[in-house]
């Protein structure tokens, strides 16, 4: 892939059009520049909120309690102990991370609105340690801010205040569209479509959402800190709940999910009580109302102007013309390429998969018992039963979403001990769902590239900046991912949102992103349930092909015996809880147990 | 000292019911509705200055203000739900409780413009003179709270749970597709449960107007209990509910008679952030279905 220019011009854009707005207020008097310094502020808590609120989908009130700690840090620090703006800016910020950092540890247990009162009591207990503190806050009766100095130049004027926070919301602008374009970003999406589906290719939920906190307050206590030497006497009201609630409306007003919103529903949330003084008394009603109508009206936010404006400017957009069936060459390519240099070959005998009296009851019920299973490397093994067999609680026992009461799970000899859902892609373990488990808003191609692993959160971040670089590791990373959709025959949609295909192609993505680490094993939860007969038999095909060519074992649980029998030399049958039946797949099906408990006959 | 402690206990119980009365009208839109109504609070405001008009403008009798009152606000409520909340009903959660979080401040400003800064008062509903059980003193106000909140509050529980009307709204939140297939109608519903609940939510504001006055004020310091009443029941059981406000409503009082004044709110968040902490399922939880 080539540099992406394309991608710097959408990184720098926002920056820009901010800095242009800046500057353009410079040329005119103090109180516009005092208010240009407001949005700027607001702008930056636009964007934090995007990120946590939009994408870590975390709601809170707790945004005027982070603010406020920016603010008094850096007052404090300059107060008493003499200590430089910028330090005590710098303090401050982290102060802010800090506080990010004890909010998001318990509230990562909670969501929706217990999550809002989890903050709530945030919000109110930062209030009144503020109040409170006396002789470090001022309390109720407030802080003077002494006089800014950078370097020993002393910031008088609004304007120099315009510059220097138009410096650092430009440069929090940049940082959170990094992000958000980046790794970090898809990753939160892909836990807002599907938690399960996350953590099953090893990005740990509650850990994103605590570094979503950390980082969104870490913005927005940099916002209150730069700006507390223009309010020059703060109180504790100022960072008060209806603070939080009137900076939670700013990503929801402006739109939730795109770096535009943040910026346009800050800066026009903030500028409106002071373009509402002409309405004077009226201007909380008034606010509160156009809040209203825009939600109702604009669902979307105010960025979903542009997309309609866009859509009725550039009429329909002509729909990509259907896939082709790919041909067989270029998929036999992209194999190649995901396979490697190396031909797979296991040695005989070589196990992938062994439990030995794997248990799992519910309450007197006993879901999965005693079950020993042995999955030969290289095979495709099948797992039938009727309803209520046990088969998806022994399979989710093996791919770590429920850890079984007894026995043991090695996979390629390797025991798995307490290794939760998550950890189960680096032993090589991959797996698709029976409801299928995209990220519905996600590109194809970036449901893939999660699919190639390396999904913890400090990765993310060094991955989401090696991106907005063009660095050669995510070039990579794309390349595989690319090659995988293709195996699966789908390169030609790869840049449309995975949630738009059709169900046999959404189940080819989760194909194409269980493949594309190159796992040992695949877990295929009932691949061709809810498709078509001709679906059904191509994607047969596909799986043999991929079995055969990246010599991945693959272990199913299907309804469908016709195809399963097809596909699977190998069948285990399950019945309340035990295997009953295992061998040949056509012998199997053969045998009278089977034929009793399955299909009723005998 | 005892009789010090039945005092307090008196007190506390009278705030509950009327938390009680507050909590139960949340449930009940959150039961049917899936929808948390941060404008509950503006609800409750709204049904205190309903009092204060009919009582003291229009003069009407007090059980007249009783009727009324509710209806008056449980109108309202449900043209909120017709004119904002069902347009966006398929939008984001966040969304939907955002427009709750503004319609409690437009509501708090459209009463706030005419009558700003004055605390208007009401009187009592009944003045006659207080009560002796042995020491303890109890006025007949406090006592007609009391009984008159509680009654209705579990008069409200026993209805929803009872009448096909609850069950049609328990459907609806549990699956709005099937309750539809089943010949329910999910506007109807949904209107009507905001009528219940902002009704609820009315009576509240009658019972606190002699108690707590009337003023734009009345809305945060409602919201907060009557959400904490909420949790700590489980937000989803009308019992939970009235325990809660019950339970609340006795710690305030206490914390506030025997540690310091200043406590009183303070308390509530500490009940609310223990109740999240060890039991975010509330005390009182419904069975419910476990999601896998």
């Amino acid at each position: 892939m080539k540099r992406d220019g394309a991608g710097f011009r959408e990184l720098a854009a926002p920056v820009l059009v901010v800095w242009a707005g800046a500057a353009a207020s410079l040329f005119f008097d103090r109180y516009t520049q005092y208010v240009t310094a407001l949005l700027l502020v607001a702008i930056m808590v636009g964007i934090a909120l995007v990120i946590l609120v939009g994408l870590a989908r975390m709601i809170t009130l707790a945004s005027g309690a982070m603010m406020g700690l920016g603010a008094y840090g850096t007052a404090a620090m300059m107060v008493h102990w003499d200590a430089p703006f910028l330090v005590g800016v710098a303090f401050a910020t982290a102060l802010g991370a800090l506080g990010g950092l004890l909010l998001g540890l318990p509230a990562t247990r909670f969501r929706g609105h217990h999550l809002a009162m989890v903050t709530m009591v945030f919000q109110f207990v930062v209030i009144i340690v503020i109040s409170e503190w006396d002789s470090l806050t001022g309390g109720v009766e407030g802080m003077r801010v002494p006089q800014a100095t950078i370097a020993g130049y002393a910031l008088k004027a609004d304007w120099e205040y315009v510059v220097l926070i138009a410096f650092f919301a430009g440069l929090s602008i940049l940082f959170a569209g990094i992000l958000i374009r980046g790794h970090f970003g898809k990753a939160l999406k892909a836990m807002s479509a599907t938690e399960v589906g996350a953590e099953a290719f090893g990005i740990y939920v509650a850990g994103y959402q605590v570094m979503a906190f950390v980082i969104s307050s870490a913005i927005i206590a940099l916002g209150g800190a730069l700006f507390a030497p223009e309010i020059r006497i703060l109180d504790p009201d100022q960072y008060g709940i209806l603070s939080s609630v009137l900076m939670l409306a700013y990503p929801i007003v402006g739109g939730m999910t795109s770096l535009w919103g943040g910026i346009i529903g800050g800066g026009l949330l903030r500028a409106g009580p002071e373009l509402l003084r002409v309405v004077d008394e009226y201007q909380e009603l008034v606010y509160a109302a156009i809040v209203i109508a825009v939600i109702v009206f604009l669902p979307g936010g105010l960025v979903e102007i542009y997309g309609r404006v866009a859509a009725a400017l550039g009429g329909k957009r002509a729909k990509a013309s259907p896939p082709e069936r790919p041909q067989a060459a270029a998929r036999a390519a992209a194999l190649g390429h995901l396979a490697g240099a190396h031909p797979v070959s296991h040695p005989k005998g070589l196990v992938a998969l062994k439990t030995a009296s794997v248990s799992k009851s519910y309450g007197s019920l006993k879901a999965v018992s005693a079950v020993d299973l042995t999955v030969a490397a290289g095979s495709m093994h099948g797992l039938i039963g009727p309803n209520g067999a046990g088969k998806t609680t022994f399979f989710n026992t093996i791919s770590g979403f429920i850890p079984p009461d007894e026995g043991t799970i090695e996979i390629f000899g390797r025991r798995m001990a307490e290794e939760p859902a998550r950890a189960r892609i680096r032993f090589g373990v991959a797996r698709t769902f029976q409801n299928v488990a995209v990220y519905r808003t996600l590109s194809c191609l970036d449901n893939v590239i999660i699919g190639v692993g390396e999904n913890d959160v400090v990765a993310s971040l060094w991955h989401s900046i090696d991106e907005a670089v063009g660095g050669r590791a995510s070039r990579a990373r794309r390349e595989r991912a690319l090659n995988a959709l293709a195996a699966v025959g789908l390169a030609d949609v790869a840049g449309e949102a995975a949630g738009s295909l059709s169900l046999g192609n959404q189940r080819r993505v989760e194909i194409a992103r269980a493949i594309v680490s190159k796992p040992k094993l695949i877990l295929l939860d009932e691949p061709v349930s809810g498709v078509g007969a001709e679906e059904e038999e191509r994607l047969k095909e596909l799986l043999r092909s991929l079995n055969r060519e990246l010599g991945v074992t693959m272990f199913v649980i299907e309804h469908n015996i016709r195809f399963v029998v097809d596909l699977c030399e190998r069948l285990s049958v399950m019945s309340n809880g035990r295997i009953i039946a295992e061998g040949a797949s056509a012998e199997v099906i053969k045998s009278d147990d089977v034929r009793r408990v399955y299909f009723g006959e005998g | 000292m005892l009789i010090d402690f039945l005092f307090v206990l008196v007190g506390g119980l009278k705030f509950g019911a009327i938390y009680a009365l507050g909590a139960i009208g949340l449930v009940v839109i959150h039961k049917a509705t899936k929808t948390v109504n941060f404008a509950h609070g503006a609800l409750i405001m709204l049904g205190a200055y309903a009092t204060f008009f009919l009582l003291e403008r229009f003069k009407l009798p007090y059980w007249a203000v009783y009727v009324l009152a509710p209806t008056l606000v449980g109108a309202v409520s449900a043209f909120l739900e017709f004119a904002i909340l069902r347009p966006i009903r398929r939008a984001d959660m966040f969304i939907v409780i955002i427009a709750t979080v503004f319609l409690a401040i437009a509501l708090q400003e459209a009463v706030r413009l005419p009558y700003d800064v004055e605390m208007l008062s009401v009187a009592a509903v009944l003045e006659g003179d207080p009560l002796f059980l042995g020491d303890l003193i109890v006025t007949q106000e406090s006592m007609w709270i009391i009984a008159g909140a509680f009654l209705f509050a579990i008069l409200g529980a026993l209805l929803f749970a009872q009448a096909g009307l609850g069950r049609s709204m328990r459907a609806m939140a549990q699956n709005i597709r099937g309750a539809q297939l089943c010949g329910y109608s999910v506007d109807g519903v949904y209107v009507f449960a905001w009528f219940v609940g902002g009704g609820l939510a009315g009576l509240a504001g009658v019972f606190s107007a002699p108690s707590l006055g009337v003023s734009p004020e009345l809305m945060v310091a409602t919201i907060v209990p009557a959400f904490v009443a909420a949790v700590i029941g489980g937000f989803d059981s009308l019992r939970g509910a009235i325990l809660g406000g019950l339970i609340l409503g006795i710690v305030e009082n206490i914390a506030a008679t025997y540690i310091s004044a200043g406590l009183k709110s303070a308390i509530s968040f500490l009940i609310l952030f223990a109740v999240l902490m060890i039991r975010p399922e509330g005390l009182f939880p419904e069975g419910r279905v476990r999601k896998v």
